[in-house]
């Protein structure tokens, strides 16, 4: 029975209520395909992981092992349930050139291994163990992603020829986040190739449960037994693989939230006109005690129809979509098992949202209880509504045209209509300035400072070698020398025992040198400014529980020397597990170095790499650029591409807003239209009228955008990296993007958007609806 | 001799299409001399409106030719007609057409800002004079859901004179009234003739007809029926009511 009136009711409006059920399809889309990501990432790493046996426990080691202790050690273990130690051979990445491309420039540690005996697989695309036959060679996925291999290609290093045979899962050092990339060859070539490269080993363990892997971690301290390089664990190697999509699925559910937002919007506009149309007949029926019930039924199931036609839509659509959007993961994890989830849990997103829409209707409805039926009835409105700004007055005013004032004056006396374009504009100002922003700054030198890494310009890694204090000091004397480096520093990483308060030992690698040299960014607390302090990175803080004033006691050769936390940092660098201090102590060994230095002018970073590369074979070169570039490189790129789809989507959203918000005040105010045409105003001053409103809001919103996404958004951006361990933060902003290009590019939409809404207003015949 | 402000020669007026096509003005002229009186009567449904609307230029008309104040304005252009409503005429509806979200008095020199926006003083000490005039003075800072029907009539007329019109068109302007605001608002309109302008009133209401100085009776689109009263014709009001009242009864037979 009410099919008729709802069909009515939707068929006059559908414009407003086609792009109403667009927003929420939209919405549902976006909700649906970020459940499917999560469902599949997750159930996807978990397979690749599953069949890649991937270790709980690695530890990297450098220089001579001892694999009978390992053994021993292992069989004591009752957690131990399998363990192995392979080996890395690792190769200086100019040696590998695969077609025509030489991997130089690359700062991945490259290196060669056979394929595991008992776990730790290389998978190929089928997340089958590979089998490699001599002569062949698989290689990472991200060789394939970026294009610098295709199966069928000659690989070349140290004149030994390989044709690569696919392209292998490495469930440990898949992404670009861990350094480490492992080509796999078969045991008779890696034999051949082994003189050319320096061999790193993998002691890696699987337990028979893993909560037992903290009390693991420890035993294997305490055993002392080799640990010269980062350990890694299995709760690691899961954050690692997940980082990169899960940031997409973040930014998704954000931009779905965004929508959501504005569907919200366009209701709310579009019932409170409604009710305002409607108002005489629902303060009719008040007056002769017909059920209200009745009417808020209707409303409410035409608005069930469009949710659910939206929703539907929006599910649709995310099946054809999310092909797209899984790609990368198909890639890098392959298929996953438990799929049948993704359907399920996108439909309880979907469901949400749909939910929450009739709840948001329902709400607003609950206006109809203030509708008076005595104002309905006598002047077919509330006579709340236009109240008057007494200073606000024409006969007060003769600075401003008249067709500007009446246009400013209607935003004012009805505040809360143009509050919803408003809002709209706000939101994207924001979601077109805030992402640029994000890149800006992380884009910028400076970031990497957020993230453990001082600013410099070149960048010398010497690792698994034997007198690396030696050869650091023959590179900082060359820096020293050379007139176009500014500033050097060597930082030396050893490995302590620190004594906690409950006596029990751990081990803790701390970077030595001069930290002020290149000073990085402190969450809390500042560097270090004596020989009596250290800084902690914010993993080991909290694994320590300590505070920045709180003291540790380190075993320097033997005997304690306490120290006091002076700041905590946050990292990305070495598993995020580092600590930094200032005192010298020549007596422990040194497992790895790294000498920073700063150019007169950064941009000579690549000839003076490849100048001191020459120069120091032993040490990887790199310039600060190519270090940011290959490791937070795909991450900056996806927020470039997320910025600009952003922007893209919010000038969308503004166009379509501005020209639908348009549209329905022409279309309410099609009576005052009329009346003004037949006391001799033009189509044109009426164009002017809604222009003017249109300007007005769109200057308060740009402006109030402009501000709050390069402030609030500030604490924001601030709050999710703080999440990932970062430390105070602030904005890169580029003054003329954010505050000239953005604001402009809005209005010149808004504006054109505002010139085609107004156009038919001129169409309006003052006949139809001033006659009697 | 009287000229005409408005000479208005078979005017066709065709509304529906197809089948249901109906010549809703059928050939009707129709003359107004300078400063005249004239009022509208007929059936419901029967064409006034649409000839008032027709004979004002602000709607148009499918043949036939109307000339105003010597002027062919026989299907203006938009911005033609809102430059002569703005400056020579003046209309008066039943619903009093005013704007919510301006005052009464902001409502009343809205049309005469426009142009004027310097003149701004002027414009409300002439608004001010008008409504004090009309009887509502005190009611200038008022909304317009705060005031009567009858006062919102008044401020709807001081509006439509704020522009010295040649000619003030009203449709039904008492329709909505009782008959005692509406006598007053009628009162009203008899001042503003006798000051000159020329008045087109369409009426249902034999008492308001019977106050101007002749009435058209029009009935399916034709002017059917005619009756003056001159000046020097001796009849009261309720005579003239009677008259009225009596031909109105024929024509609708
Ligand atoms: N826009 C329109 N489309 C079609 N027909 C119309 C339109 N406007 C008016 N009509 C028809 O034209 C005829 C004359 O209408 P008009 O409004 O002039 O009558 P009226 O004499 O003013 O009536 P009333 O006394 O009820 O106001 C009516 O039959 C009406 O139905
Ligand atoms: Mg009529």
């Amino acid at each position: 029975m009410y099919a008729r009136i709802i069909y009515n009711d939707i068929a006059r409006n559908t414009v407003v209520t086609t792009i109403t059920m667009l927003f929420i399809a939209a919405a549902a889309l976006l909700v649906a395909l970020a459940a499917v990501l999560i469902i599949n990432l997750s159930g996807a790493m978990e397979t690749l992981m599953r069949e890649a046996q991937t270790p709980h426990f690695m530890q990297m080691h450098a220089g001579p092992i001892d694999p009978a202790g390992i053994d021993s050690f292992a069989q004591q273990q009752p957690d131990v349930l399998e363990y192995q130690i392979l080996e890395f051979l690792n190769i200086e990445s100019a040696q590998i050139v695969i077609g025509s491309n030489s991997l130089a420039s690359n700062v991945q540690d490259n290196g060669f291994s056979v394929q595991s005996e008992h776990f730790d697989y290389l998978l190929d695309l089928d997340n089958q163990i590979i089998t490699v036959s001599d002569g062949q060679v698989y290689v990472p996925l991200c060789y394939l992603k970026d294009q610098t291999a295709a199966i069928g290609d000659e690989l070349v290093v140290k004149g030994m020829s390989f044709t690569v045979a696919g392209f292998l899962r490495d469930s440990q050092m898949n992404s670009n986040l861990s350094s480490s990339k492992r080509f796999l060859i078969s045991a008779n070539d890696y034999e051949k190739l082994q003189e050319f490269g320096e061999i790193e080993y993998l002691i890696e363990f699987r337990l028979h449960d893993l909560s037992r892997l903290s009390a693991f971690e420890s035993a294997y301290i305490e055993a002392g037994l080799e640990a010269n390089g980062p350990t890694i664990t299995y709760p690691l190697f899961k954050m690692i693989n997940a980082l990169s999509d899960g940031f997409m699925i973040a930014v998704i559910l954000l931009v779905s939230l965004l929508i959501v937002a504005i569907a919200f919007m366009c209701i709310r506009f579009t019932l409170l006109a409604k009710i305002e149309d409607d108002y005489r007949e629902i303060g009719i029926m008040k007056a002769i005690g017909l059920q209200l019930n009745d009417i808020k039924k209707i409303y409410l199931m035409s608005y069930a129809l469009i949710a659910v036609t939206g929703s539907l839509l929006g599910l649709a659509l995310s099946y054809v979509f999310k092909g797209l959007l899984l790609e990368n993961i198909r890639l890098f994890m392959g298929e996953s098992d438990n799929t049948a989830l993704a359907p399920l849990l996108s439909l309880l997103g979907v469901l949400l949202i749909g939910a929450a829409v009739m709840i948001y209707v329902y709400r607003i409805l609950h206006r109809f209880r203030s509708i008076s039926a005595v104002e309905a009835i006598r002047y077919g409105g509330s006579q709340k509504r236009p109240h008057l700004h007494s200073r606000l007055s024409l006969n007060q005013n003769n600075l401003v045209p008249v067709n500007v004032f009446l246009g400013i004056k209607d935003v004012l006396s009805r505040k809360s209509l143009y509050a919803t374009m408003l809002a709209v504009l706000i939101i994207a100002a924001c979601i077109i300035i805030f992402p640029q922003n994000l890149y800006n700054t992380i884009s910028s030198k400076d970031f990497i400072s957020y993230m453990g890494v001082g600013s410099y310009d070149l960048r010398f890694d010497i690792q698994q070698t034997d007198s690396i204090p030696e050869k650091a000091s023959l590179i900082a004397q060359a820096l020293s020398a050379d007139p176009e480096v500014t500033a050097s520093a060597v930082y030396t990483t050893k490995v302590y025992t620190l004594i906690t308060d409950e006596g029990s030992r751990e081990q803790i690698t701390v970077e030595l040198g001069d930290h002020s040299v290149f000073p990085i960014s402190y969450a809390q607390g500042s560097g270090v400014s004596s020989e009596d302090e250290i800084a902690l990175s914010s993993i080991n803080a909290r694994e320590l529980g300590t505070q920045v004033g709180d003291t540790l006691t380190l075993l320097l050769n033997g005997s304690p020397r306490v120290l006091t936390v002076s700041g905590i940092y946050s990292d990305i660098t070495n598993g995020g597990k580092t600590a930094k201090a200032s005192f010298s102590d020549p007596s422990a060994r040194t497992m790895w170095a790294v000498i920073s230095a700063a150019l007169d002018d950064p941009s000579l970073a690549e000839e003076k790499t490849r100048g001191y590369a020459e120069l120091f074979g032993y040490a990887k070169v790199s310039g600060v650029d190519a270090y940011i570039d290959q490791t937070f490189g795909s991450t900056i790129e996806s927020v470039r591409k997320a910025a600009g789809a952003a922007a893209a989507v919010a000038l969308a959203v503004s166009v379509l807003v501005t020209l639908l918000f348009m549209k329905m005040l022409i279309a309410r105010d099609r009576y005052p239209i009329a009346v003004m045409k037949a006391l001799g105003f033009t189509s044109a001053d009426i164009r002017v009228q809604y222009i003017s409103r249109s300007v007005f809001v769109l200057l308060i919103g740009v402006v109030l955008g402009t501000v709050a996404a390069n402030t609030l958004g500030e604490v924001l951006a601030g709050k999710v990296i703080a999440a990932f361990g970062a430390a105070s933060f602030s904005f890169t902003i580029d003054p003329f993007t954010a505050y000239l290009i953005s604001p402009l590019m809005m209005a010149a939409a808004v504006l054109a958007a505002t010139g085609i809404g107004v156009s038919r207003a001129g169409h309006i015949t003052m006949i139809d609806h001033i006659k009697e | 001799m009287h000229t005409h402000i408005i000479t208005g020669k078979d005017i066709v007026k065709v509304y529906g299409e197809h089948q249901e096509k109906r010549n809703v003005l059928d050939g009707v002229s129709v003359k107004i001399a300078q400063g005249e009186f004239v009022s509208v009567m007929g059936p419901s449904g029967s064409g006034k409106s649409t000839l008032m609307y027709a004979l004002s230029a602000m709607d148009r008309i499918d043949s036939g030719t109307i000339h105003f104040d010597g002027r062919d304005v026989s299907n203006l252009s938009e911005n033609e007609f809102a430059h002569m409503s703005r400056n020579e005429m003046g209309f008066v509806f039943q619903q009093p057409t005013l704007l919510k979200n301006l005052n009464i008095l902001d409502n009343i020199i809205l049309p005469s800002l426009r142009d004027n926006r310097k003149q701004l003083p002027k414009i409300t000490s002439q608004a001010r004079e008008l409504m004090k005039k009309l009887g509502i003075a005190d009611l200038e800072r008022r909304n317009i859901t705060q005031v009567s029907g009858g006062q919102l009539q008044r401020a709807g007329i001081c509006r439509a004179l704020m522009c010295s019109p040649k000619i003030i068109f009203g449709d039904e302007p008492t329709g909505a009234l009782n008959s005692r605001t509406a006598q007053e608002i009628m009162d009203i309109f008899t001042a503003i003739h006798a000051e000159g302008t020329t008045i087109m009133l369409v009426t249902h209401d034999a008492k308001v007809a019977a106050q101007s100085e002749r009435v058209l009776f029009l009935c399916d689109g034709k002017i059917v029926s005619e009756i003056s009263f001159p000046r020097e014709n001796g009849m009261n009001l309720e005579q003239r009511m009677q008259l009225v009242s009596r031909r109105m009864q024929e024509i609708e037979i």
